[in-house]
């Protein structure tokens, strides 16, 4: 592997681990909230945060574009501040971090949904607060699931595409992520250096999930016992 | 509880070590310049850059597209310092919008368009009519990309448009409708002569004459957003006689300074 | 009645009806039964703090826990009420130990004399899995009495064990009523559970107070037993007086004078008080004395009342010479081959085998 192939792996990985710490507390912050809330609306607060994973990857790069982009509200508000987003590395975090987002709060959801929610608030009667006996019963007994999601998010922020070329572009050095550099180099006909690339996603992915699926099986062994 | 623990430890080492690793913007102590350019400029600009990086200490990132793309990126925000495009009118857009001023602009240079097939092909074409035996014609995207727009243009204009148009596969830049001849995903396309220049896999089968295609002119432009000021100096620099040398070696056209507008 | 140490008077709507309790408990325990459906859990936890829209008040010792009208109401932590679930919700990833240490209020001292309690100190390295049903009971009450509460809530903490076991734990029950005094909510199906614990009893019916009072003479009337969905159970007090170890009976003089034999129970000393309990289908109906029979407590007696429950008839006999009350579940058609009828004399028997001390 080249130099450049490296940075653009090192970079990637860079970019995929802050998206997830990003999306890491308010992501399992909302899946728990999720889980427990009963309210009027749930449905829809449900669809709404799953939207991106059933969205075109495109659509929420345009909303994000449109949203940060320098002649837009926010955007403009930022870039007056001498905050710049969009095709920077932030915009490549962000993106990712969206289209991450409800990949992680399902499984974290899923995770704390099976616990039972009286030993939360058997816990509260034992003096612990909504804090503690989140820290000390729900997350302990839902960690496999939130490890998942947070594996699952990594993973598809490694390989994030759509929303990141239309917020970030394809910046060589500054935005280009394994994902957008595949492309190009398969839109400039330089398939060799895409083959390699492409091999490291794939291991990487690989890596991503067998790691999960060992720390998983170790647990299940060890409680077997 | 000792597997949570080591999750736990897993998972931050991961994140300490992502973060340690320093950001993009902090790898390369040297200060930086952000040219977005026309694809077709991917090799000649690069030749240059090298040229300019060595001369100033400073370091140069290129992202190379079709122009249509990078001036859309400008005006959505992008920190881009200089802009090379490949047609006028998507740097008039970015004028008119208050993202590049009119002395910060010049016209740089000129091009032709050629007609390639893969260097093993077996078509030969000796005049434009010839292009009827295109079973896929790859192109620049002839809605947005420069070189797609010029090809369009000069096939309307030689009456063969109505009949191709059916037969075209639109590609983001112009790099990208080489790679489609040179993969085989199309039998003919059309690209800058510069292009074909740059590859052993595909051979010009017809040069389009400049008296039929309409003129090709590459603006190039400090963006009034840049806040490097070695911006200028890099204009200056793509002027120069060494600048103007590896454009010529590579085929294209320096335009005077007494042809800029 | 002592001075009320807890006063409750809360109200909260269930999908069925709206649950409005108003009473107040004094130390001991206060037995809470009712069929199932009527509000018992839910009134368990509105008082333990994890039902948010309860309304009113609820105060311990004077101090509000709940108190609607002046905007008070302590979260579930600040609450100081030790609650037990019915099937005991110990936290399965925490080992027996860290599940009574669990609680932010517990000390060591209070660790180590729920832990003595209880007498589970060989079970502190276990994980919650490996427990039999009444090991994790006992790990549960531990766990709540860890965070010195100064009410105990426990949701019927014997259903889920069969009855061998019961019988076990109890003693455990008992020992925590008499050695931390705590005013404590006892949720129970059983009435010998509820004569055995408590002082005090509530029956709960769709939410409301359908009768509160004294165990025993509230649990004698077989309608109130009846809605409570119990076996009608004979409870007599009384002290042992003799154990004939050839003989294989242990004899209890009870408190109304009546001597009872019942299997050998050389545990409990000559003297001890102890409480009898037997099933009310388990004490039959003679019409006249039979002789040779071989249950072992033949009693005269005259029928006080006879009372339809459900299926059966209760007989209500009243022993002659002042020897109290007993109950017998009979059928229509005994009623009428025996021409069962008020002040019609009968003689009362129990098989010692059919007699428990609970």
């Amino acid at each position: 592997m080249s130099a450049e192939e490296l940075r653009i792996v090192l970079f990637t990985v860079e970019m995929a681990a802050l998206a997830t710490a990003l999306i890491l507390v308010p992501g399992v912050a909302a899946a728990f909230l999720l889980a427990r809330y009963r309210g009027p609306g749930k449905g829809a607060l449900d669809t709404a945060l799953s939207l991106p994973l059933v969205l075109p990857p495109t659509v929420v790069g345009f909303f994000l574009l449109e949203l940060l982009g320098r002649n837009r509200p926010v955007g403009g508000w930022l870039a007056e501040r001498g905050i710049e987003i969009v095709f920077t590395w932030k915009a490549v975090v962000l993106a990712t971090a969206v289209m991450a987002f409800p990949l992680l709060v399902r499984s974290a959801r899923t995770a704390f949904e099976e616990v039972d929610p009286r030993l939360v608030g058997l816990a509260r009667t034992l003096g612990a607060g909504p804090v503690a006996a989140f820290f000390r019963v729900a997350l302990p007994l839902a960690w496999r699931g939130v490890l998942a999601g947070v594996v699952l998010a990594f993973s598809r922020a490694l390989g994030e595409f759509g929303a990141t070329i239309l917020v970030a572009g394809n910046i060589p050095g500054r935005t280009q992520t394994l994902a957008l550099a595949i492309f190009h180099d398969v839109q400039i006909g330089r398939d060799d250096r895409a083959v390699g690339l492409a091999a490291v996603t794939v291991g990487l992915a690989f890596v991503a999930l067998w790691t999960t699926e060992w720390i998983v099986r170790r647990r299940v062994r060890r409680d077997e016992q | 509880m000792p597997t949570l623990w080591l999750a736990t430890g897993l998972a931050s080492t991961t994140l300490v070590a992502a973060l340690a690793h320093p950001l993009p913007a902090a790898a390369d102590r040297r200060p930086e310049l952000l040219v977005f350019a026309a694809a077709s400029l991917t090799d000649a600009l690069g030749e240059i850059g090298a040229g300019f990086e060595a001369r100033t200490g400073m370091r140069v990132l290129f992202s190379f597209a079709g122009s249509n793309a990078l001036a859309r990126q400008i005006q959505a925000g992008a920190p881009a310092d200089v802009f090379v495009s490949a047609n006028l009118d998507r740097m008039d857009e970015l004028e008119k919008g208050g993202l590049v001023r009119p002395q910060d602009r010049v016209d740089l240079l000129s091009n032709r368009l050629a007609v390639v097939v893969a260097a093993c092909s077996k078509l030969a074409m000796s005049r434009p009519q010839d292009l009827e035996r295109a079973h896929r014609l790859a192109l620049g995207d002839p809605e947005a990309v420069p070189a797609g727009i010029y090809a369009r243009r000069w096939l309307e204009a030689v009456g063969l448009w109505g009949v191709l148009r059916e037969r075209v596969v639109p590609t983001l830049d112009v790099r990208a409708a080489l790679a489609a001849v040179e993969s085989g995903a199309a039998d003919v396309g059309i690209v800058y002569r510069t292009d074909a220049m740059t590859s052993r896999r595909v051979r010009v089968t017809l040069e389009v004459p400049p008296d039929e295609a309409p003129p090709i002119v590459y603006p190039a432009a400090v963006l009034a957003s840049s806040k490097t000021s070695e911006a200028r100096e890099f204009l200056d620099y793509l002027q120069s006689a060494e600048a103007r040398a590896v454009f010529t070696r590579l085929g294209f056209e320096p335009l005077d300074e007494t042809q800029a507008r | 009645m002592t001075t009320p140490l807890v006063e409750i008077d809360l109200s909260l709507d269930l999908a069925a009806f709206e649950l409005r309790v108003k009473t107040q408990l004094a130390s001991g325990v206060t037995a809470v039964m009712g069929p199932s459906g009527a509000g018992k859990t839910s009134l368990l936890e509105a008082i333990a703090g994890l039902r948010r829209r309860t309304r009113g008040r609820l105060a311990i010792g004077g101090e509000a826990l709940l108190d609607q009208a002046r905007g008070i109401a302590l979260p579930p932590e600040r609450r100081r009420v030790g609650y037990v679930p019915q099937d005991a919700g110990l936290f399965p990833h925490l080992s027996v130990l860290d599940n009574v240490r669990f609680g932010a209020r517990a000390d060591a001292t209070a660790v180590e004399a729920a832990i003595d309690t209880l007498e589970i100190r060989p079970l502190v390295g276990r994980v919650p899995r490996s427990l039999s049903g009444g090991e994790r009971q006992r790990v549960a009450l531990a766990r709540a009495l860890a965070t010195r509460p100064r009410l105990l809530l426990l949701d019927e903490p014997l259903a889920a064990l069969d009855p061998g076991l019961r019988e076990r734990i109890l003693p455990w029950l008992l020992r925590v009523r008499d050695a931390w005094a705590l005013p404590c909510l006892y949720v129970t199906h059983n009435v010998g559970e509820a004569l055995a614990v408590a002082s005090h009893l509530v029956v709960l019916q769709d939410g409301r107070v359908e009768a509160e009072g004294e165990p025993r003479s509230l649990l004698s009337a077989p309608a109130v037993v009846g809605e409570a969905e119990a076996g009608i159970e004979n409870l007599l007090p009384g002290r042992v007086v003799a154990h004939d170890t050839a003989g294989g009976i242990t004899r209890v003089r009870t408190n109304t004078g009546s001597d009872v034999s019942i299997t050998l129970a050389v545990d409990r000393p000559v003297g001890a008080a102890v409480t009898l309990a037997v099933r009310s289908e388990d004490v039959l109906v003679c019409a006249a004395l039979v002789e040779g029979l071989s249950a072992r407590n033949v009693y005269p007696a005259r029928v006080a009342a006879l009372e339809r429950t459900g299926p059966d008839v209760v007989v209500r006999g009243v022993l002659e010479n002042g020897g109290g009350e007993l109950l017998a579940r009979v059928t229509p058609a005994a009623v009428a081959a025996l021409d069962l009828a008020p002040e019609r004399k009968v003689w009362l028997a129990m098989k010692s085998h059919s007699i428990r001390i609970v």
